[in-house]
């Protein structure tokens, strides 16, 4: 018994550190950067860095990244200069690109049809309405060279707070504990092909077995359909604030959005008060061909090209 | 609880640790763990069941006995029916009722009468209840026919009727094979043990990596048959055919596995089918347990092959034709069930039968072209027949041999979440090559000469485990709504 017992013990460290070979061989484990906020209180990439991106158990989508100087996944550095034509691209995951080679991104797709105009892709997964007005006010000095600046936002997910501060949750990413198991490729690929999903489900379970909260409300029909209104004016009130504490310049600013996606209280506030934005969904809907990853909603090439190309479209409108 | 779920990943080192350490000096405390781990591994998934359990293992046992007891024919008859009406009875009223209620609504509105009552019964159906009924019968049949003694412990009895590795999904062992074994104390075995182990790992990368990978296609190609040209079709048809492999010989193989940690042999129930080149040898090795109960308990008894052919000829159909309502209640199992027979009736009169079985369970290396063909038509026949067993309804599945029949053209399947298709096809190779080369003995999936490729091996189907996980599936094993 006892020899049996151990010998399962051997052969499981034995196939786990196989397991990691082979997982490191094929590539399956992605790359994680490391995370930091600098001295300007932007939380972004740490700078130089390269990587690539795995998306599915058989690497289903497999892409590199580059972060540049700047802490920014680009294939080029960020140094705005009075005597270029520039335009800077803030913006979330989408506009981050990890999902998509760094020499395919939106930026250089942009780029391609306007030779001349350099695009600086300030793109950081998570990032909302008020880290990208902290970013362009922290760098204020960088920003004023840069011709336009277009913001990708989405309503629902990117007003949920009028004020800035640092996300604590996001850099709890970057303790000890999870550096240690970033450092398991094998551990990182569990992780994102939802092997460990269950183990933690049933962890949870045991805890609320163990510390058993309060019942939660459950809303009914009729008091969601007053939350929702409720939650609307709040994002809205939120943008305001923000506009209004960083000075949102509407001649250099534009919005880059989803009309689909974004409530009518919104859209008709950004007419009122004449917030250009460019509605992506104008050439999303009519699109024939799937625009989004099959294992995310990120856009992909097709959907990434169509995007770039209405943006290169207004570009050429505004830019001298 | 499903063997592929956490749950059952913590649950089964506790009972064999418990069952090793605690319980290994007597073999009542090792029953008593195992009724009580029973019990609980079956409550998981609705406790109020467990009291039907309880129920029919009460009546078999006192039925057990008195059959034992009595020694007239007439009253060991009367014993008999009551054990036959109640198992039976509580499979027709969980399984079958809603089934007869609309068959028979379907039949008067056939021959003309409107019917605006139309009212089923919800009735939950409980996991297990056509395998474990089955178990309770043979136990009851065998002493009515005085192949067995009745068990002297209710406590072993109520372990035979629960053991939890084969409850809810066989296989169904046969009193005399399984009784005996917990009536003696069970001795750790080093070899025993890890050839458990060893089914179990197998098992899992037959329902994870088989079964749950393709099941995603089977389902897209299945539910969109009438947009789908024949070479889609055909491809939805063969991926069902290993589909439901993986997935019920996979549970087999991880039942008869977790029995051997505890010391208990259970009977093989799988034995590489689609290498079978007639029917008649792929029933030798489908679902052998069940195969082996309508054997002994209904076709025997019926007279089996003892009279003229007609007479056979008939005690096969209705095996069949049971058999097939055994597995569901729906007319397409039945269909199923007949197209089997029909599939059957040349090896009936095949006068080489007697070699063929032979050759099947010595499994001797293919040699001929021929008999390559022979296992490609048998194969090609089974799946043709799963398409009654997979599809909802006898008019879908007409209608999806219709569609290929009807649109002979060869088109490019997409997979419905965009992942490639070749890696399914790569893994269905290895894994149909791979069972070529173990076909010798099913209950020793890795028996190489060198530790090292036996390790090898071991990391290979971890690894494959891993790589085609789906994260986003249905994990219950088909053969559980049976």
């Amino acid at each position: 018994m006892k020899k049996f017992l151990k010998k399962i013990v051997y052969y499981l460290v034995l196939i786990t550190i196989i397991l990691e070979i082979l997982v490191r061989l094929c590539y399956l484990g992605k790359d994680t950067p490391s995370r930091w906020v600098d001295s300007y209180q932007v939380e972004k990439w740490k700078p130089n860095q390269q990587g690539m991106s795995v998306t599915g158990n058989r690497r289903q989508n497999f892409s590199k990244y580059n972060i540049n100087k700047a802490g920014f996944n680009s294939y080029r550095e960020f140094i705005p200069s009075p005597h270029a034509t520039e335009v800077a691209l803030v913006g979330d995951s989408y506009i981050q690109g990890f999902h998509q080679d760094y020499t395919n991104s939106i930026g250089k797709k942009i780029e391609q049809q306007l030779p001349t105009v350099a695009i600086y892709e300030y793109g950081y997964a998570g990032y909302d309405f008020a880290d990208q007005m902290h970013l362009i006010d922290a760098y204020k000095n960088d920003f004023k060279h840069i011709d336009h600046v277009i913001i990708y936002i989405k309503f629902s997910e990117d007003l949920q707070r009028g004020i800035y501060n640092v996300r604590i949750e996001r850099l709890a990413l970057e303790s000890p504990k999870n550096k240690l198991l970033r450092s398991s490729k094998l551990l990182l690929y569990a992780k994102n092909i939802g092997v460990l999903d269950p183990p933690k489900r049933w962890i949870r379970r045991m805890l609320s077995y163990l510390t058993p909260s309060a019942p939660q409300k459950t809303s009914n029909t009729s008091e969601q359909k007053k939350i929702k209104p409720q939650k609307e004016i709040n994002y809205l009130e939120n943008f305001k604030q923000l506009v209004s504490t960083y000075h949102y310049n509407k001649q250099r600013y534009t919005l880059l959005l989803d009309t689909a996606d974004t409530p009518a209280l919104f859209l008709t506030y950004l007419k009122e008060h004449q917030f250009p934005y460019i509605d992506i969904n104008e050439v999303l809907a009519p699109a024939i061909q799937p625009t989004t990853l099959i294992y995310d909603q990120h856009w992909n090439d097709h959907g990434r090209t169509l995007i770039a190309g209405q943006i290169a479209t207004y570009l050429q409108k505004i830019l001298p | 609880m499903l063997f592929n779920s956490f749950n059952f990943l913590i649950f089964l080192p506790i009972v064999f640790i418990s069952y090793w350490f605690l319980c290994r000096k007597s073999n009542k405390a090792q029953n008593i763990l195992l009724l009580c781990a029973s019990y609980f591994f079956y409550g998981m998934w609705d406790w109020r069941f467990l009291f039907l359990i309880i129920a029919s293992t009460l009546v078999d046992f006192i039925v057990g006995k008195q059959l034992f007891l009595s020694q007239q024919q007439k009253n060991r008859k009367q014993w008999l029916w009551i054990s036959i009406i109640f198992n039976l009875g509580i499979l027709a009223y969980f399984k079958y009722v809603n089934f007869f209620i609309d068959s028979w609504i379907d039949f008067i509105t056939l021959i003309g009468y409107t019917n605006t009552d139309y009212w089923s019964l919800n009735i939950l159906l409980p996991v297990g209840i056509s395998f474990y009924t089955f178990q309770t019968m043979s136990y009851t049949l065998d002493i009515y026919h005085r192949k067995l003694q009745p068990s002297k412990s209710f406590l072993e009895f109520a372990t035979f009727v629960s053991f939890f590795p084969q409850l809810v999904a066989g296989p169904i062992e046969q009193a005399s094979q399984l009784l005996p074994q917990l009536h003696q104390k069970r001795q750790f075995s080093y070899q025993q043990a890890k050839e458990g182990l060893q089914l179990i790992l197998w098992g899992f990368f037959k329902k994870v990596a088989i079964a749950d990978s393709i099941a995603f296609i089977v389902d897209d190609i299945f539910a969109h048959y009438t947009s789908h040209s024949a070479s889609t079709l055909c491809l939805g048809a063969f991926l069902f055919s290993f589909q439901i492999y993986g997935d019920f010989s996979g549970y087999s193989d991880i039942a008869i596995g977790t029995a051997k940690l505890f010391g208990i042999e259970l009977s093989s129930n799988f034995k590489f089918p689609y290498f079978s080149k007639n029917i008649r040898e792929f029933w030798q090795r489908w679902h052998i347990s069940l195969s082996n109960w309508f054997k002994y308990y209904v076709y025997i008894p019926l007279g089996g092959s003892k009279n003229n052919q007609i007479t056979t000829l008939r005690n096969i159909l209705i095996v069949f034709l049971v058999s097939g309502l055994w597995h569901g209640a729906n007319w397409t199992f039945v269909v199923w069930g007949l197209l089997h027979f029909l599939l059957y009736i040349p090896s009936i009169f095949s006068i080489k039968k007697q070699v063929h079985h032979t050759k099947t369970y010595k499994n001797i290396w293919l040699r001929s072209l021929k008999e390559y063909s022979q296992i490609l038509i048998t194969f090609i026949s089974i799946t043709i027949a799963w398409i009654f067993f997979r599809a909802p309804s006898i008019t879908e599945a007409f209608g999806y041999i219709l569609q290929a029949i009807t649109h002979l053209e060869i088109e490019t399947y997409q997979h419905p979440m965009g992942y490639r298709m070749i890696d399914y096809f790569v893994v269905l190779v290895v894994f149909i090559s791979y069972e070529y080369h173990i076909r010798k003995d099913e209950r020793a999936p890795f028996e190489f000469s060198s530790p090292y490729a036996r390790f090898i091996a071991y990391t290979l189907v971890i690894f494959g485990l891993l790589l085609f996980y789906e994260d986003h599936v249905d994990r219950s094993f088909i053969y559980f709504q049976f």
